[in-house]
């Protein structure tokens, strides 16, 4: 994901960081993968009427969880968007809840 | 003809067997329109994620039906104009569950072709437990 940035940085200092320290630069989180739940379920066809399938991607506010955070493929989420706002219409899902 | 999802929100100010009543007006509708209704399942009243009109739930109702667009457009027309159906979706479903079907066949496919190899493990596993004395003794 950050990769441009970070290995930007670390080619400008590449020479020192690599024989010295590299220390700080090994501190990188191993981040659990993320898979595509409708992906990894071969899901092709996501039901705008299961409340309780979309409910897992409406966080406490009621927004559409995003991708970032779901790990949902780009496809998926497009699909996903779909069904949680046909949902909201007819108030399966909340617009919004504070 | 095509396939709809159609779900149908009616007051909750009706009874039931009112609601339904009131649903089967729009069934009608499109069953005068040339629909054939496949599936018929009254969630019952179930809370509203957000007040409509004031009222905190209604009566769901859902059909799938096989019908031309023309009855569709004809019951939602309707139904938009009545003081008794608070929200109505119908949403044409053929292609995406067509494209669904076609999904979870390729994937038997795969699944019916795979035995030579990916799920050797546990076929082996199991021949290997019923032919391993027999091989034994061969060898």
């Amino acid at each position: 994901m950050r990769m441009g940035g970070g290995s930007g940085r670390s080619g400008s200092r590449d020479g020192k960081g690599r024989d010295g320290k590299g220390g700080p630069r090994k501190k990188f989180f191993v981040r659990r993968r993320k898979v595509c739940k409708f992906c990894a379920e071969k899901l092709e066809y996501i039901d705008w009427k299961d409340v309780k399938l979309l409910q897992g991607f409406i966080p406490e506010r009621g927004k559409i969880l995003p991708r970032r955070i779901s790990g949902t493929c780009a496809l998926h989420q497009r699909k996903l968007q779909t069904a949680i706002k046909r949902a909201r219409s007819i108030a399966l899902l909340p617009y919004a809840t504070d | 003809m095509r396939l709809y999802d159609i779900v149908v929100l009616v007051t909750p100010d009706l009874s039931d067997e009112e609601a339904t009543k009131v649903a089967g007006e729009y069934k009608k509708i499109l069953t005068d329109g040339g629909a054939t209704v496949l599936k018929d399942e009254p969630w019952g009243k179930r809370r509203l994620a957000f007040p409509i009109l004031r009222k905190k739930e209604a009566h769901y109702v859902y059909w799938q039906v096989d019908a031309p667009p023309a009855a569709v457009a004809e019951a939602e027309r309707r139904m938009g104009l009545s003081d008794q159906v608070l929200r109505h979706l119908a949403v044409r479903v053929d292609e995406e569950l067509k494209r669904q079907a076609k999904m979870t066949e390729r994937l038997k496919k795969k699944a019916a072709k795979r035995p030579p190899r990916p799920p050797a493990p546990p076929a082996e596993a199991a021949a290997a437990v019923e032919s391993a004395p027999v091989e034994r003794s061969e060898s």
